[in-house]
């Protein structure tokens, strides 16, 4: 007998459908849950996916754990990003209405009132592949009108940027999936987690979100997924420690 | 011609007062011995330039070392924010900290250019950030060919360059293995180097992955055997991920850090930094 799915497991999953269909690119995910969601991609639906550790190895699946496939240094990072073949999912302080997202400051750039880490990558990655965001607590002060330093690049400034591979897939909280299926890519609600209403989710988003009259509810993990992340990829539970 | 000296004299004779020090590595190589020297060198004024500043350059501005920072991402990774250089940032605390803020590309490829000897780099990215209209060093270009909108990002050209490496030989040639950073291109961009190694040796053996420094690349060689801790330096010591998050608690607090950086750095003498002339007579100098 299966324990029920925890909510860490039902988002690793969602964080996993990003990569779906995306064949042999380079997934590179930021953080504890879309590293589990890629290894778990690599290892059920999308077995072609090249797999950063967030150093500079490839990982591939070996049994009970991971063997280093390739060799990525960082500088070699940066000549393979500009064909578009990698999709990372990062993390994001503040989302707005068209996926811009800012990771650098919260207030005014020259005295902030919380120093943040700093663009990073988020400037290259948008304008040069798909991107996708996790976000650990879905809020009013994540989801905002407008960010305080557009660090990675949204839909609305995208082809003033002059961006040729830039894809904003999903945006996965621990609410609900998003996504910008809609004409003007205004972010859409895709489906809710199970037990979230669709108003909790409206309630905690600070800007209008495009809202189907249907909306779903995130797929449950499957029995394999299941046994994969327990067993395999995270049996220390780190996992739900993230979302405690 | 690379010299072979004790870590204090090199910084002595690199690192000036309102220098451009840039100090690399990546997650690994980390010359934490070197910044520690500069710290007890009490340097004031210092631009610091790292692609991903952590725990070393925390250290550095809390101790008041630095006036401005260059970078793309500054963090205590795996942990989360630098409280020092937060204080700074914010509060002025113990000195006011300038901003020059940049993408990880936009950093390696103005290292790039400085290691060249071009003004600039071109790349894709910063259009349609918040950096593009703020951030310095970074202007619009029109591609000669096609007219493609592109930014121009102006080149690093560091006072110093500080790496660490696991080996060097006794004409100061240097070799670094395993997991590395923009470490050749910081110190080809700089006009001046230092280099602090594990361990000085007869010969170089070519190791997979390694990068070759030539000793007329560099400035000043010095053993500094442990010189990467809490980092690491691959084939010679493991990463020390429980001082990583001990720094969270060590440098939330101004006076513990002020504690911890008395007993651990000002009142302390370069580890393993022997004078390599001394102990090896035979040692080039």
């Amino acid at each position: 007998m299966t324990a029920e799915p925890t909510l860490a497991e039902i988002c690793v999953v969602a964080c996993a459908e990003a990569w779906r269909g995306d064949g042999a690119v380079l997934a590179s995910p930021a953080g504890l849950i879309p590293a589990l969601a890629a290894r778990l991609a690599q290892r059920t639906f999308e077995p072609g996916l090249l797999v950063t550790d967030g150093e500079a190895g490839l990982l591939a699946p070996a049994g009970d754990g991971s063997v280093t496939e390739g060799w990525l240094p960082y500088r070699q990072v940066f000549t393979s990003v500009a064909s578009g073949r990698r999709h990372m999912m990062m993390g994001a302080a503040q989302l707005d209405r068209y996926g811009n997202q800012n990771i650098s400051c919260i207030g005014a750039w020259a005295r902030p009132k919380a120093q943040l880490l700093g663009v990073r990558g988020a400037p290259g990655n948008t304008v040069n592949h798909p991107v996708s965001y996790w976000v650990p607590r879905h809020s009013r002060r994540v989801f905002v009108p407008r960010v305080d330093l557009v660090s990675g690049v949204g839909y609305d400034r995208a082809a003033a940027a002059g961006a040729r591979y830039h894809g904003l897939r999903i945006v996965v909280s621990n609410l609900a999936v998003l996504d910008f299926g809609t004409p003007d890519h205004a972010m859409r609600l895709r489906s809710v987690h199970p037990g979230v209403a669709v108003d909790d989710v409206v309630a905690a988003t600070g800007f209008e979100l495009a809202v189907p009259a249907q909306v779903p509810v995130t797929r449950l993990p499957t029995a394999q997924e299941l046994a994969l992340l327990r067993t395999v990829l995270d049996p220390d539970g780190l996992r739900d420690r993230e979302l405690g | 011609m690379a010299e072979i000296v004790s870590l204090a004299e090199a910084i002595e004779r690199t690192v000036n007062d309102g220098d451009t020090v840039a100090m690399e590595g990546f997650t690994h190589l980390i010359p934490h011995a070197a910044g520690h020297e500069v710290i007890r060198q009490r340097r004031r004024r210092l631009i610091l330039v790292r692609m991903t500043p952590d725990i070393i350059y925390d250290q550095m501005i809390g101790a008041g070392c630095a006036s401005k920072l260059v970078f793309s991402w500054g963090g205590n990774p795996g942990v989360g924010s630098l409280h020092r250089f937060r204080d700074a940032v914010e509060n002025s605390w113990p000195a006011p900290l300038e901003l020059e803020e940049h993408s990880h590309a936009g950093m390696a490829n103005r290292y790039v250019a400085g290691a060249s000897g071009l003004p600039f780099a071109v790349l894709r990215g910063y259009r349609g950030t918040g950096l593009a209209s703020r951030g310095a060093g970074i202007a619009d270009i029109s591609c000669p060919f096609t007219g493609e909108k592109l930014t121009a990002v102006s080149a690093l050209r560091p006072d110093v360059a500080v790496i660490h490496a696991q080996q060097a030989d006794l004409a100061g040639n240097v070799q670094l293995w395993g997991i590395t950073g923009v470490q050749k291109e910081a110190v080809l961009a700089a006009q001046r180097s230092v280099v602090t190694v594990e361990e000085i040796v007869d010969t170089l053996e070519p190791r997979p992955g390694g990068i070759v420094l030539p000793g007329w690349a560099i400035s000043y060689v010095a053993e500094a055997k442990g010189g990467a801790h809490p980092s690491y330096a691959l084939g010679y010591s493991v990463r020390d991920n429980d001082f990583y998050l001990a720094w969270d608690q060590i440098s939330r607090d101004r006076a513990t850090f002020s504690r911890w950086l008395d007993e651990h750095v000002l009142g302390a003498t370069p580890s393993g930094a022997r004078q390599v002339s001394s102990a090896r007579p035979g040692a080039v100098r």
